[in-house]
């Protein structure tokens, strides 16, 4: 098991936002939802787009900022045309004011889904 | 034409300007009132007017309570060109032609509404609400043959600006300033669109029909002709105060036509005839209410325009009337049809049941099915179709009535004319059409009003 | 169109299909014939002759394609239906001079109780076609959702909802009641 790595602060992302952040190599879109962060990975399933540059639609989904389709974020599932292959998801480790990242495991969520 | 416009690319080919029709001055004679029906009907003629009129001049789009979120947008027209007005992140307004630059599909097929993008439905382009190039379906065929995402944008129209709410965009790079363009007009703008501070709102979704007829005749008739009302809309009056339309010509000392630029106002000063037409005495004693107000902010005159008996145009093809709160463009479609867009607006801070009545009457006066409006569509379409005749063509029309009304002493902005029932607008309105006509570019336009407002008003 | 009607659909009997049938026909002809207070007669005291303006939105979109506090034709009461008889019936309602020919076409009459006793959600198609002078030819299509009320042996009119398919008019007026 990988350590896991500090992504941002909590005060650093509102909630209801999402950002980019680099860590490892990989970018990650990183959100807050009502005070829970998921992340997941930044390019898009269906051509070639930054998922953080989208809006959060329907409380818990990310919409692409390029065709509109939209994918779950806990689940990272696909949720609406184009979007047909899920994002991968990364479990995300609550540490007080600090949030990190497990870059090789899945989110709770997406573990749990069959 | 925005080929030079910033970092945008210069556009591959464009037609050069196209040569200008050979002696338009023939086609009036705005001193002896006489004009040529050639205005109304030559194919030619209208599509020099898409070029030097529409593809120039400072056109309104929307007003600002449409779009008030980020994302918001409507569709509209700048002549036949279809735009989409947008309003961007960080407040500003923008708009772009409707046409993905890949093969010229509209890429936005709704009137109005919320978009976090437009994507085209044919190749699936995507394009942010800024208009730049995010992406396409199979986007990596793109990104293999090198192509650059930074030079496809939807093309931009070249300036946006509003006043007193109303979003005007214009496709010239070299337009002046819109309120250059306004000019002294703004001072009469301001007795309907900022006659209360909190400015007012468009309500009610917008109308559309289609009329047979010169776009030309639907906007020279609320430039400056009241005179028509008492005849052409008798019935209307009839059916809605019971009483026949006011007989205006009778008191021509308390009314005005002004114009300046070609825009034109013809008013009187009875704070509240043309809202009476809407038959409901609650906007009547808002109006009256509210008067005394607007007399502290604007002044005397002006807060007796506010419901009065008018009508304005602004160049070339907006108009309203106060009172009867309709507003509209007359979008050109060919020399021989009109598409009439018409929006209902309001004072922001009126009451709701205010509001709603208003709404409500410019749908019983001025819509398709309002019983002023039913009158003046077979008016137009017929003056234009008889023009097919070719012998009927060669046959001048008349528009000299009020040739010695010039007010020359007055402190009041724009050309002024003593007494409403005149056409001192509508031969300025054809002026402005012919000096636009004959310029091949805004440098060449001379500049015959001298404004009395400083433009930064 | 997005009409929807939440009431369950609850039919008649027959004699009410055809009574109710035998009112719309009516009511078509005196329009066609320019019987303007006899239509008017038609009208409870409280109608609402709705008729909004479609808007193209994307389907998405909440707000839907019409709305009562949007765009309309007509959103009149009796008042204002009455107004609008007044204008054709004077002398100098030019756009009605020489007459506008009118054919009202009503199908597709489906009767279902209504919410209250004695009332009748009736849906309807109609075709209306104006013919004036030479060849002005104006075409509308749609569907309406009235409330008719039993009264006596006959019904009264209390509520009509017109939904037209065009967005743009393709008209310069409408000049009739549908």
């Amino acid at each position: 098991m990988s350590q896991p790595i500090l992504l941002l602060k909590r005060a650093d992302l509102e909630p209801g936002k999402v950002r980019k952040c680099e860590v490892g190599g990989v970018a990650l879109a990183v959100y807050n939802l009502n005070g829970t962060f998921y992340a997941t990975q930044d390019g898009c399933t269906h051509a070639t787009a930054s998922l953080s540059e989208g809006d959060i639609v329907d409380d818990d989904c990310i919409a692409c900022p390029v065709h509109d389709g939209t994918f779950h974020i806990p689940t990272g599932q696909p949720m609406s045309f184009p979007c047909e292959h899920p994002i991968r998801t990364f479990k995300v480790i609550d540490e007080g004011e600090d949030v990190l990242v497990d870059l090789d495991q899945e989110s709770d969520e997406a573990a749990d889904a069959v | 034409m925005c080929n030079t416009q910033g970092d945008t690319p210069i556009r591959l080919k464009r037609r050069p300007i196209a040569q200008s029709i050979e002696n338009l001055d023939q086609l009036m004679n705005l001193e002896k009132g006489r004009m040529s029906r050639d205005l109304f009907w030559d194919r030619d003629i209208y599509e020099q007017e898409l070029e030097r009129i529409f593809a120039r001049c400072w056109l309104f789009v929307g007003h600002e309570s449409q779009i008030p979120k980020a994302g918001d947008y409507v569709s509209t027209y700048l002549g036949e060109d279809n735009v989409l007005i947008v309003r961007q992140k960080d407040g500003s307004v923008k708009g772009f032609l409707n046409t993905c630059p890949h093969r010229g599909n509209k890429v936005c097929f709704a009137d109005l509404g919320n978009a976090r993008q437009f994507v085209c439905n044919y190749h699936g382009w995507a394009f942010g609400i800024d208009g730049a190039l995010k992406g396409m379906h199979a986007s990596e065929t793109y990104e293999a043959a090198g192509m650059d995402k930074s030079e496809h944008g939807l093309h931009p129209v070249a300036h946006v600006d509003s006043y007193r709410g109303l979003i005007f965009a214009t496709l010239d790079p070299e337009a002046p300033s819109l309120a250059e363009y306004l000019g002294d007009m703004r001072y009469y703008l301001d007795a309907v669109f900022n006659m209360d501070e909190g400015g007012t709102e468009f309500i009610g979704g917008c109308v559309k029909s289609v009329i047979q007829c010169n776009w030309k005749y639907a906007s020279e008739n609320f430039v400056g002709d009241i005179l028509h009302a008492g005849w052409t809309h008798d019935s209307g009056a009839k059916a809605m105060v019971g009483g026949p339309v006011a007989e205006v010509h009778k008191t021509p000392e308390q009314s005005y036509h002004v114009n300046f630029n070609g825009h034109g106002w013809e008013f009187n000063q009875d704070i509240v005839g043309n809202c009476a037409t809407l038959g409901e005495k609650d906007l009547l004693k808002y109006l009256y209410v509210l008067q005394p107000k607007v007399a502290e902010r604007l002044g005397e005159l002006r807060s007796k325009m506010i419901g009065a008996i008018s009508s304005c145009t602004l160049f070339p093809n907006t108009s309203f009337l106060p009172g009867q709160n309709t507003f509209r463009t007359w979008h050109p479609r060919g020399p021989g049809q009109i598409e009439l867009h018409t929006w209902t607006f309001v004072n922001k801070s009126a009451p709701q049941e205010i509001k709603d009545k208003w709404r409500k009457g410019t749908m019983m006066t001025f819509s398709p099915s309002g019983v002023f409006e039913m009158d003046d569509g077979e008016n137009w379409e017929y003056s234009t179709r008889s023009n097919a005749g070719f012998v009927t063509r060669q046959q001048d029309l008349y528009l000299g009535l009020g040739h010695d009304t010039r007010v020359e002493d007055t402190d009041l902005p724009g050309n002024v004319f003593q007494g409403q029932i005149n056409e001192a607008n509508q031969r300025a309105f054809y002026q402005r059409w012919l000096d636009l006509m004959k310029a091949d570019s805004w440098k060449t336009v001379p500049q015959r009003d001298v404004p009395k407002m400083k433009e930064g008003v | 169109m997005n009409a929807k009607t939440a009431l369950p659909e609850i039919g008649v009997d027959a004699e009410t299909q055809r009574r109710v049938e035998q009112f719309l026909y009516r009511e078509a002809r005196l329009l066609d014939n320019e019987r303007w207070d006899d239509w008017l007669a038609l009208m409870a005291e409280d109608i609402h002759y709705w008729m909004p303006t479609m808007e193209n939105r994307r389907r998405a979109d909440k707000n839907g394609t019409y709305a009562v506090d949007r765009g309309a034709l007509y959103n009149d009461n009796l008042l204002d239906l009455t107004r609008r008889v007044t204008r054709f019936k004077q002398p100098t309602a030019w756009a009605e001079d020489p007459a506008t020919r009118h054919a009202h076409v009503v199908a597709g009459i489906e009767v279902y109780q209504g919410e209250a006793p004695g009332e009748f959600i009736v849906h309807s198609t109609f075709v209306n076609y104006r013919s004036r002078v030479e060849k002005d030819n104006d075409l509308l299509v749609g569907r309406r959702e009235d409330v008719l009320r039993a009264e006596g042996d006959s019904f009264r009119l209390a509520r009509r909802k017109i939904i037209i398919t065009q967005s743009v008019l393709m008209a310069k007026n409408l000049n009739t009641f549908l």
